[in-house]
């Protein structure tokens, strides 16, 4: 079909305005990165724009040997992988139920999950109440009450929902309970949305950082985030004033070095992980 | 045995959503942390009182008032325009990899997200090296108050917008290509077809997301703020959330801030619901 000069230009100028936003997506990443690896004179100096200038890993070297930084990345380990399985599994126990004509109540459940979206608790009272729970400055508190998210909830409902059924009569039959029906049966057909599921989970596990601000105080306890945060907001304790002029890095490659350390793992699954991420957001938005 | 499967889901939600939701009552005492809710004086109305004549509060209610708009006015049409725009791209492999960056920043935690900005806006960030080449002075963008609104405008923006836009690339999906078809042997235009079908198709997703949007006007998310808030650009940052947690979390002035964070769910509410029957009259479309 022959096109316009007028729709040749739109169409051109479409191709380059969203190529050129797509990569300030990247670009600070990129920069912050270059930074991380370049000398301390050429930060200060404003030279490094995309790649390393004076390359420098002396930043890099000060982060990879602090211990408390490694800390803080083993509570994030610990917190993503329990929380995400704990949770999955909490997910599914409460899924089945919900999708099954036999569980008279799972209408007013239903509804009393949703409502939890539009009232959440004030920070205060939900602060007061898991304090009294026990898990000021507890790992607790970074994992247990993230386990359910009504969201995750809601697409593994809807997927269950369009499962067949005569596989589940048929292992009903042959005398299985509603649990081995669950584990043995249900969840291993479920693969596409737990995987999805289980990403969005272990993504919010791993940026976790509403629950640690309010709960916890103890440095030991830090989750990642709240030690990338030390580092921005302190930054000028992280580089002792007396030997600074000696020192090859400064707050700033330092600093930059540390975004770059939080910001990996993400970077690292991102690509094998969008499709799956992808999928969850329409499966939402098609039940809207 | 349906009924134990759900149990440990039904205690999660009563246990970490609906008993915090409960202790909101003690905007309606003073509550004094040895009583607890139980045993703590009842003073009515009083701290509602109180918070309407007080300065404080004000300040922070014009701030997140604010913000919202501009998150509204900015944030709200900027992932319609990207998915609209992203259709028009018909080499699908570019497509993809466009899709690829615009997604990505929404894995980023708001910390990695304020470290990148305060890096690119810091004195010797990139910003201010295209300043000093222009000639001018480079100036401390996180530290005054004139720029904290934008810049946290700015940066959701950034982070959100390509996530946001998928349920709208799913919506156009959904659209009828006879449409297109017809209007094309009509001659009709690239920018006929997108103000003539694509947004009208578009307009029940949009107001869905839109009610979604307005019920929670003044929750901004306690996360960006905090992150970027500075001692210098309190007087312009802070927002009901961040306010709550330093005055009510840190302070311990557990009634009064509960009371602000009532208000603020209430205020939702009630926007909420005034804007669903807006919604229902004029368009017939409503989330109920």
């Amino acid at each position: 079909m022959k096109t316009s000069f007028g729709e040749r230009v739109f169409s051109s100028a479409n191709y380059i305005i969203l190529a050129l936003l797509s990569l300030t997506m990247l670009f600070p990443i990129v920069h912050v990165a270059a930074i991380s690896l370049s000398s301390k004179v050429a930060a200060e100096g404003r030279q490094v724009f995309l790649w390393p200038v004076d390359f420098n890993i002396s930043a890099w070297k000060h982060i990879l040997t602090r211990t408390d930084l490694w800390q803080s990345f083993g509570v994030n380990v610990f917190v993503t992988i329990v929380g995400t399985v704990v949770g999955l599994f909490l997910t599914c126990l409460l899924a089945y139920p919900l999708t099954k004509k036999a569980f008279v109540i799972r209408k007013i459940v239903l509804l009393a999950v949703i409502l939890t979206m539009i009232f959440k608790p004030p920070m205060i009272p939900y602060f007061l109440v898991l304090k009294s729970y026990g898990f000021y400055n507890s790992m607790l508190a970074l994992i247990i009450p993230s386990l359910i998210h009504v969201f995750n909830l809601m697409l593994v409902v809807t997927f269950f929902r369009q499962l067949p059924h005569e596989l589940e009569e048929a292992a009903h039959m042959d005398g299985a309970h509603a649990y081995q029906i669950l584990l043995q049966v249900v969840m291993p057909l479920s693969k596409p949305v737990l995987a999805t599921v289980g990403l969005f989970m272990a993504v919010s596990y791993w940026n976790l950082f509403y629950h640690a601000v309010l709960f916890i105080t103890d440095k030991k306890l830090y989750p990642l985030q709240l030690k990338l945060r030390e580092f921005i907001t302190e930054s000028e304790g992280l580089v002792d004033i007396r030997v600074a002029g000696t020192l090859e890095y400064n707050t700033q490659t330092i600093e930059s070095a540390a975004i770059i350390v939080a910001t990996i793992p993400i970077i690292l699954v991102y690509p094998f992980i969008q499709k799956y991420f992808v999928k969850g957001a329409t499966l939402g938005s098609v039940k809207e | 045995m349906l009924y134990s499967m759900a149990l440990p889901g039904i205690v999660f939600f009563i246990m970490f959503r609906y008993i915090p939701l409960l202790g909101s009552v003690i905007a309606f005492q003073d509550y004094q942390i040895l009583n607890g809710i139980f045993k703590s004086p009842w003073v009515g109305w009083a701290n509602f009182e109180y918070i309407f004549r007080y300065p404080d509060f004000l300040n922070v209610l014009k701030n997140t008032i604010l913000i919202s708009t501009y998150q509204l006015l900015f944030g709200f049409p900027a992932p319609i325009i990207l998915a609209v725009l992203l259709n028009e791209i018909r080499l699908m492999v570019f497509k993809r990899f466009l899709q690829t960056f615009f997604y990505l920043p929404h894995f980023l935690s708001w910390v990695i997200i304020a470290g990148l900005v305060f890096e690119l806006l810091s004195l010797h960030g990139i910003v201010n090296s295209i300043r000093h080449l222009l000639g001018a002075e480079p100036i401390l963008y996180m530290q005054k108050s004139e720029y904290f609104k934008g810049i946290v405008v700015a940066s959701a923006i950034w982070r959100e917008t390509g996530w946001s836009a998928i349920i709208y690339l799913a919506a156009i999906a959904g659209i009828n290509p006879s449409l297109y078809e017809a209007a094309t042997m009509d001659g009709a235009g690239k920018i006929r077809q997108i103000v003539s079908i694509t947004l009208p198709s578009l307009i029940p997703t949009i107001m869905v997301l839109f009610l979604l949007k307005i019920g929670s006007f003044l929750e901004l998310g306690f996360e960006q703020v905090y992150v970027f808030l500075t001692p210098m650009t309190n007087s312009t940052g802070d927002i009901i959330d961040t306010y709550v947690y330093r005055v009510g979390a840190l302070g311990g002035q557990y009634s009064i801030t509960t009371a602000i964070g009532l208000f603020q769910s209430v205020i939702g509410f009630i926007l909420l619901w005034s804007f669903n029957k807006l919604s229902n009259k004029t368009t017939g479309q409503g989330l109920w």
